[in-house]
């Protein structure tokens, strides 16, 4: 079987730029709530960085359904998820040093949060 | 996976250098690489959750010597052995050929 033929090459130029889904799943959560991300450590794949767990943010948009990383990488099938733009203060972070009015904004999956 | 691909709020790993104006490729291998990569996975030989991942394995000596597509190109042909689409003998032999037919 060759790796690489023709259809795979026009299907190439097919494939949507958007990983969004178009699938009715019910968000956890909802602009303005506050969030806690889990201290997880997973040995697989996850997109949840060290630096942001156990950090208390807001969740500020909700960017709609998307597969969560970590069960696609791990082929343990594929579950839809609400993602966020979730900000988080500076200082909250990376202590008093940082400054006042700072703040990140870092993307997140249902799973990676629980209410603050 | 906590590894060395984690390093936000790092230190010590020198400041950023934006000086070569945002150039695409530096070599044709590096756009090679990516067209492999994206034909690979959209051949639905792994998809990229699964090849970040296999990024994120790279022994951490060496993922922190690599340029940005040396990642990627070690992370491709990490997962096309895994997945069974060649072989490290197939790998070889063809490394070996070309290696000949370069000299």
């Amino acid at each position: 079987m060759p790796v690489v033929d023709l259809e795979l090459v026009k299907n190439l130029y097919k494939t949507p730029g958007a990983a969004r889904l178009p699938v009715d799943v019910a968000p956890r959560f909802k602009a303005g709530d506050a969030v806690v991300a889990r201290n997880i450590n997973p040995p697989g794949h996850t997109r949840l960085p060290r630096y942001i767990r156990d950090k208390k943010g807001v969740i500020e948009n909700d960017l709609g359904v998307f597969h969560l990383p970590d069960s696609r990488a791990a082929g343990t099938g594929d579950q839809a998820q609400h993602m966020y733009t979730v900000r988080f203060d500076a200082r909250e972070v990376w202590g008093v040093e940082a400054p006042a009015n700072d703040s990140l904004r870092i993307t997140l999956w249902d799973d990676y949060m629980n209410p603050a | 996976m906590n590894s060395i691909h984690d390093m936000g709020g790092m230190h010590g790993l020198g400041p950023l250098d934006p000086s070569d104006d945002e150039i695409v490729f530096h070599a044709a291998w590096e756009g090679r690489t990516m067209a492999l990569a994206r034909a690979m996975m959209a051949g639905k030989h792994f998809n990229l959750d699964e090849y970040r991942y296999a990024m994120e394995r790279i022994d951490p000596a060496r993922y922190l010597q690599f340029s940005y597509y040396e990642r990627w190109l070690e992370g491709t042909l990490n997962l096309l052995m895994e997945k069974g689409v060649i072989t490290q003998q197939e790998f070889d032999a063809q490394l070996s050929k070309l290696s000949k037919a370069d000299s």
